[in-house]
């Protein structure tokens, strides 16, 4: 899977609102610590918790694996294209249920996308509004401490990139208690990427981030490595996969390619011959 | 919910794309009764047999108008996907019943033939119970069930032409039946809980496929 083992928060990082953040692999069907008993999850308002989430498309390779991971305060997710950030902020925000695990989140979320639609004909102000009235929200100056420059009246199509963004990180910031942001930089301008930041200091936030905007905050990587090992197709895929610290699993003629998370890969070795398989490489 | 599906309907407004199947229904609505139509129920029948096909397309515009990313700010605005869905039906079933009012009312302005009050809340009814089926059809084969607008469009295509022919073993069959023999049934009612349940499973399933 793409997380590291539990300690895996980069060393010296500090969190902005001095929260806590805890990232751990677990074994099937074992609790993690934090995670057992009530919904009250380690004091703080406007936690998120993950408790052992996997998800998958479909019959697709596993996008995550046995992912154990709660956050308060600032933190980061970073991690190399297609390790499963984006699917793990959604199911964060509530748009993905996990294929297997649970999530406990908050009750007033906000999310910004990695890509705003540009086709919106509703106007900024009319949309923003509409949100506002469905989270029964006050609307704050958000806009304009980013520095808006657009009309707010005008048909969302007809904004710019950088301002389209802006109105989308101003339906998040709606939300009290949680914001999940997948690359909220995107478009922006370095005074309201530098805005953002500010505006981002005290908050409960998740947020995807290649560029190193928040150097202070508590970071996860996703990537952590992994392990490939080829073996001989002699057992079925599905036995493969359902070994602990499996990520995904894939047919190529007669052999069987397995990446596997870093710290499992001598178990899952040793479950591989034990099941019959013969090792080709491991690498 | 209020606030949700004033939201989604003045999306569907600024969309515009509601008005092809509105247009399409006033024109046919304006051939079905630009002479006499026949007696009061029997007029109705036409006007009934459009609206299922013209709902099912409403119902279609209302539940892919927000694209899928914006859907997804959406969801997590109103606090999931059952809040969502459930307020798309209840505009897309609004949309319908004001064109099964207007469908109801058309003729007894335009047909020569006298409609007592009877004769006018049957055809109200029956409006009412093709309304729902056609919002049910289109619902059931939309986003978030089908994601891709060509597989929504070629289903509802298909259940809605396979309707017709199938006659009394459907429940529009039920509703056109009763109206083409100048009668009341009882089979209209059941075909209004048949369009409800419809609805309500169209809603039940898209919860399901998120």
């Amino acid at each position: 899977m793409h997380t590291r083992p539990s300690g895996s928060v980069t060393p010296g990082a500090r969190n902005l609102s001095g929260a806590s953040i805890e990232i751990a692999r677990t074994m099937p069907n074992q609790m993690h610590p934090k995670a057992s008993g009530s919904c009250v999850i380690g004091g703080y308002l406007g936690v998120v918790l993950l408790d052992q989430v996997s998800k998958r498309y479909g019959r697709g390779p596993w996008v995550l694996r046995d992912l154990t991971l709660e956050v308060s305060g600032l933190t980061v997710l970073t991690g190399a294209n297609g390790t499963g950030k984006s699917t793990l902020l959604k199911i964060a925000a509530g748009v993905l249920k996990p294929t297997t695990g649970r999530v406990v989140r908050p009750a007033s979320v906000g999310y910004v996308p990695e890509r705003f639609p540009s086709d919106v004909r509703m106007s900024a102000s009319s949309y923003l509004a509409h949100l506002g009235r469905v989270r029964r929200a006050e609307g704050v100056d958000v806009l304009e401490r980013l520095g808006f420059v657009g009309s707010l009246t005008a048909p969302m199509s007809e904004l710019s990139k950088g301002n389209a963004q802006k109105v989308a990180l101003a339906q998040a910031f709606l939300a009290s208690d949680l914001l999940v942001l997948d690359e909220p930089w995107t478009g922006l301008d370095p005074a309201a990427a530098a805005e953002l930041v500010s505006l981002l200091e005290g908050r409960t936030a998740l947020v995807s981030d290649h560029e190193g905007h928040l150097d202070s905050a508590t970071r996860v990587d996703l990537s952590g490595g992994h392990v490939t090992i080829e073996l001989s197709r002699v057992v079925g895929l599905d036995a493969l996969e359902a070994l602990e610290g499996v990520r995904s699993v894939s047919s190529r003629g007669s052999s069987v390619r397995v990446v596997v998370a870093p710290d499992r890969s001598d178990y899952v070795l040793a479950e591989a011959l034990r099941l019959g398989c013969s090792v080709r490489s491991v690498r | 919910m209020i606030a949700l599906m004033r939201y989604l309907a003045a999306d569907v407004f600024r969309g515009q794309r509601f008005l092809a199947p509105l247009l399409v229904f006033l024109g046919v609505m304006g051939m079905l009764f630009s002479s006499d139509a026949g007696q009061p129920l029997e007029a109705y029948s036409g006007s009934a047999a459009l609206l299922y096909p013209v709902t099912a397309w409403l119902a279609v515009v209302v539940a892919t108008s927000e694209d899928a990313v914006r859907r997804e700010i959406t969801v997590v605005s109103a606090g999931g996907w059952p809040r969502v869905l459930t307020a798309a039906a209840l505009v897309a079933v609004s949309a319908s019943l004001v064109l099964a009012l207007l469908a109801a009312v058309w003729p007894v302005v335009t047909n020569p033939h006298p409609y007592t009050a009877g004769e006018f809340f049957v055809g109200l009814g029956a409006h009412t119970v093709c309304a729902l089926l056609g919002s049910g059809v289109g619902l059931m084969f939309s986003r978030p069930v089908f994601d891709s607008i060509g597989r929504t469009v070629l289903a509802v295509f298909a259940v809605v032409v396979l309707t017709y022919p199938l006659g009394r073993a459907t429940p529009l069959g039920w509703v056109l039946d009763a109206l083409g023999h100048n009668r009341i049934s009882l089979s209209v009612l059941w075909a209004g809980v048949f369009g409800v349940a419809l609805v309500s499973a169209a809603v039940a399933v898209g919860v399901r496929r998120t």
